[in-house]
């Protein structure tokens, strides 16, 4: 317990804590709340409007494209006691390190779900006055858009996790982020262009984040345009599996990599 | 744990980084009440068998023990040791209380320890800025400060007169001085001899990695020599050796006496008649030992 204390000091005292909860405000309530305010119907090019299940979930799913932000701020976090030469200190205070490294993972997870929980609220807040605003009635029931927003909020925390592996793995911060970032944020959309590769993006994490809310608009409307076969996407529920299996992934690299390593 | 004495022991320590050995079969001491300066030029090995000591870096074979047990199997190891390797290792978007404020939180330690130690630093003003901003003398003070929340029996640092002034440098000796007399086991590692030579009790000196010597400061220096000059040292000489004392040439005019103390050298000079100019007690310093020890190597090259 006093070491999940001390890392949650550790992460509550830095700006990237106060930089995260105002990125969940911007992008939940900002970002959605623009979306809804403009419509998708008058998007370029146009997609189906809020009133239809199809415009609804195609809203969500793009605040799902907005992962590679707490996956950042973890492979950020997981590699900060090294860029800043703590490690060593925390490492001789903690020399069990598989304890503080577990405790450093379920801080990560508690500011990682922190992240979606607010994220989703403001996203719902924007949404339900946007739509009363504009007297437009949303294309799925207000409990199904919040299940689908909470869906959303626990993916960001399996995010964040990955992200905290993928620093733990590369230990260079720099390195790190931008692997995270340039991953999510270029190498998976080209992943999903490229015929036959693209098979595999149900796999992936931006597939099974995609599974989740049963976002398959950019994935048909992409196949559509390329020609090739939809990507058929997973089932909501093996979807949460896999990703579930990636972040259990995660905090086993998260962990087992750092126990036995030199500190120089 | 106050009252525990505990030493330091190192056994047969080495580590080996692919074909570079940076420390080879190191067996070494350090006792408790004690200030021990842990020397040798920078490169011989210093940093990477400290970080062996306290479970940082895991040895290629050997043993280090901390009152008997390995660092990784200590109850409280923020409680038994303290220890300070780079004065720099700070979130720099945290303040000096928000950085002792997670180690105080991991270490078990009040709230209250974080504020005291900061009064006893001398960082109660700078409490709340941001480490981004201290200077190097701050960075190294508040190591310390990190080092010593956990009031610990056994200190470890690791060059802590880089980026001190004399005058912190100073108060750094008497703080460890205290220390030792306490009855706690100080480990001070230095390649710049003079700033440590003052304070330190016990020396272990090392060079690429392997021990050079290691004791008492007072029995590693030895004796001290007595040099004389004097215009008639052939007369002077066989007087001396015939008390006992053991006598070398030292210029065409002087001579150097061991086994025997100036006032006795005096004594004997002036029972047999001989003049004397000059009489000097020489003390060898811990820079000249340093170099003694550590410059066949240079030579070796």
């Amino acid at each position: 317990m006093n070491l999940i204390r001390a890392e949650l000091r550790r992460v509550l005292a830095t700006r990237m804590w106060t930089g995260l909860l105002l990125a969940a405000v911007a992008l939940g309530g900002g970002l959605v709340g623009l979306m809804a305010l403009v419509g998708p119907e008058n998007f370029d090019p146009p997609m189906p409007g809020l009133h239809t299940e199809e415009g609804l979930r195609s809203i969500l799913g793009i605040l799902g494209f907005t992962a590679f932000v707490p996956a950042a701020a973890g492979a950020l976090a997981a590699t900060s006691e090294h860029r800043h030469g703590t490690a060593a200190v925390t490492f001789m205070f903690a020399p069990r390190r598989g304890r503080v490294l577990a405790a450093k993972l379920a801080t990560h997870a508690i500011v990682g779900l922190a992240y979606g929980l607010v994220l989703a609220v403001a996203a719902a807040a924007a949404l339900f006055t946007v739509a009363a605003a504009r007297g437009v009635s949303l294309g799925l029931p207000a409990p199904t858009v919040l299940a689908l927003l909470a869906r959303i909020g626990v993916a960001m925390a399996v995010y964040l996790l990955v992200g905290t592996g993928v620093g733990a793995l590369l230990r260079n911060q720099v390195a790190a982020v931008c692997v995270v970032v340039g991953y999510l944020y270029l190498a998976e959309p080209v992943l999903m262009m490229i015929p036959g590769v693209n098979a595999l993006y149900p796999l992936l994490p931006g597939g099974a984040t995609a599974a989740l809310t049963d976002f398959t608009y950019v994935a048909d409307a992409m196949s559509a345009q390329l020609g090739s076969d939809a990507v058929a996407l997973l089932p909501p529920a093996a979807g949460a599996l896999l990703l579930t299996g990636y972040a259990l992934a995660a905090a086993a690299i998260a962990v087992v990599v750092p126990m036995r390593r030199d500190i120089t | 744990m106050t009252g525990d004495h505990l030493a330091i022991e190192a056994s047969g320590l080495t580590k080996r980084y692919g074909d570079v050995t940076a420390v080879r079969d190191l067996t070494f001491t350090v006792r408790p009440g004690a200030v021990t300066g842990f020397l040798g030029p920078n490169g011989a090995g210093k940093t990477t068998t400290m970080r062996m000591l306290t479970g940082l870096v895991t040895p290629t074979s050997g043993t280090a023990t901390i009152g008997g047990q390995p660092y990784g199997r200590l109850a409280q190891p923020a409680r038994t040791v303290g220890a300070v390797f780079d004065g720099n290792a700070f979130h720099p978007g945290h303040t000096a209380r928000d950085h002792l404020g997670v180690y105080a939180a991991m270490a078990g330690c009040p709230d209250s320890r974080v504020a005291e130690l900061l009064d006893l630093l001398g960082l109660a003003q700078a409490a709340d800025r941001r480490t981004r901003g201290f200077s190097t003398g701050m960075r190294q003070r508040l190591s310390l400060a990190t080092a010593l929340l956990g009031d610990p029996r056994v200190l470890l640092l690791d060059e802590p007169s880089n980026g001190l002034d004399p005058e912190g440098m100073s108060w750094l000796r008497g703080l460890l001085r205290r220390l030792a007399d306490e009855g706690r086991t100080v480990l001070v590692s230095s390649h710049v001899l003079h700033e440590v030579q003052q304070v330190v009790d016990d020396v272990v000196v090392i060079r690429r990695g392997e021990l050079v010597a290691a004791g008492p400061w007072s029995r590693l220096t030895g004796p001290p020599t007595v040099l004389v000059t004097s215009p008639d040292t052939t007369a002077l000489a066989a007087a001396l050796a015939a008390a006992a004392g053991s006598v070398e040439a030292a210029g065409p005019d002087r001579l150097r006496v061991r086994g025997l103390d100036a006032p006795r050298v005096a004594d004997l000079a002036a029972a047999h008649r001989v003049r004397v100019h000059e009489l000097v007690t020489e003390t060898t310093s811990l820079e000249q030992l340093f170099l003694d020890l550590t410059t066949e190597t240079a030579e070796a090259r």
